[in-house]
């Protein structure tokens, strides 16, 4: 069995997606581009192919290495490719949890949700420091397990190439019973949501029952808009802060910590933990200010 | 394939730029601009705004002593709380200067507003 690199094949049909959802906009379609924003999206997306190709040998020799010690042989076939992209997007969770919940984390991840808008462009906003990160981590036991190298390489690929079309507003539902299974362009609108209800919630790739198995789930609301963005939006469209911005403000907040424990929070608390806008903070806040006038209980809305 | 990506990222934004992707916003009202503050600062109750006289811009005053300044980025707002910023007022055109690294200054044209403004901050 033969594993392309998912991504490469993609690319021109990405371009091709772009163009059509812009035009579609300018037609009347829900959803809305600007042309500063998308330039800094896709010169996200640049760089992180860069740093890609700069650092993917190593973590890919990293991954192989891991593999020598593998707990059982699983051999290439249909079935095999089937369980290891479901348990790729199950490792997907975790590290999309994580890098929601732990600031050091956060600081790669952030540079996704930096954009005001949700449109095919955001999905190309890319980190250029998750190698930093150490995200690649929560792959590495699909590798000690015993999944062909290049199996896993193609379903984390795939999990991307997926993850790409569901950045639009163009789409409102998926029918079928779709919406319960698959993560979708409306769940994912929840994810990029600051609203309060929002915040921190749908950290799924390819299956949504990752967040319903979790109590991460948020349904979409349509008398509730999703304002995407982050808690505090950027203020310069400039790519190098973009990327960047994050990694100051820890290494700010270290210096500026008076103690060890909250030199640790800063790095590895919450985002928000040092300002004391955590999205549990937020959600609390929202819930016990809205619980007065609406229908909503704590329980309806659980912290994490 | 540097070349190629550089290409696609010119055509995609020269294009988002030919469809008319570059509005610049602009504020309806004082209310809008209250909404907008309260949206973006958790926990912000907005109960006053004043609003630039070219309307892209607004300083919203919160329940809470703090005051937010609203400010156009891209096709979008960005709110800053900016208590505690530095201000110079000029004929009714306010300057302000919050600090934070990558953010440029302010003007805000408030008319006969700008002075009491400028003293809540």
């Amino acid at each position: 069995m033969i594993f392309p690199d998912p991504v490469q094949l993609a690319v021109p049909l990405f371009i091709i997606a772009i163009i059509v959802e812009m035009f579609a906009v300018r037609s009347g379609a829900r959803g809305d581009y600007d042309w500063r924003d998308t330039a800094t999206s896709l010169v996200m997306g640049f760089g992180n192919t860069f740093a890609a190709v700069i650092f993917g040998a190593a973590i890919v020799s990293l991954g192989v290495g891991l593999h020598q010690f593998r707990l059982m042989n699983i051999p290439v076939a249909w079935w095999s490719l089937a369980l290891c992209f479901v348990a790729d997007d199950f490792a997907y969770y975790w590290f999309h949890r994580t890098a929601h919940r732990v600031r050091w984390f956060w600081a790669s991840h952030v540079i996704h949700h930096s954009s005001q808008h949700y449109n095919l462009s955001t999905a190309l906003r890319q980190t250029w420091t998750g190698q930093l990160s150490l995200s690649f981590i929560f792959r590495l036991p699909l590798f000690l397990l015993g999944f062909d190298p290049k199996m896993i390489l193609f379903c984390a690929g795939m999990n991307l190439v997926y993850q790409f079309f569901i950045h639009t507003e163009t789409v409102r539902r998926l029918p079928l019973g779709l919406e319960w299974v698959l993560n979708t362009p409306s769940h994912h609108r929840v994810h990029h949501g600051t609203n309060a209800r929002y915040l921190d919630r749908n950290y799924a790739g390819v299956f949504i029952v990752w967040d319903r198995m979790f109590d991460t789930f948020e349904a979409e609301r349509d008398d509730e808009p999703v304002r995407y963005g982050i808690v505090k939006n950027l203020a310069t469209f400039n790519p190098v802060w973009v990327a960047a911005h994050e990694w100051i403000a820890i290494g700010r907040d270290v210096v500026s910590a008076p103690d060890w424990r909250t030199r640790w929070l800063a790095v590895a608390g919450p985002p928000g933990a040092i300002s004391g806008d955590t999205a549990d903070h937020i959600r609390a806040s929202w819930v016990a200010s809205a619980a007065v006038t609406a229908d909503i209980t704590p329980e309806s809305v659980p912290a994490e | 394939m540097v070349w190629t990506s550089l290409f696609g990222i010119i055509t995609l934004m020269l294009l988002a730029r030919a469809l008319g992707f570059a509005k610049a916003p602009v504020l309806a009202d004082d209310a809008e601009a209250r909404r907008i503050a309260g949206d973006a600062l958790h926990g912000f109750r907005p109960v006053d705004a004043a609003l630039a006289l070219d309307k892209r811009g607004a300083l919203v005053a919160g329940g809470d002593g703090r005051v937010a300044l609203v400010r156009p980025f891209g096709d979008r707002w960005v709110v800053r709380v900016v208590n505690g910023a530095a201000v110079e007022v000029k004929a009714g055109k306010m300057r302000l200067q919050s600090g934070e690294f990558m953010v440029p200054a302010a003007v805000l044209d408030l008319g006969a507003a700008a002075q009491s403004w400028a003293q809540r901050l």
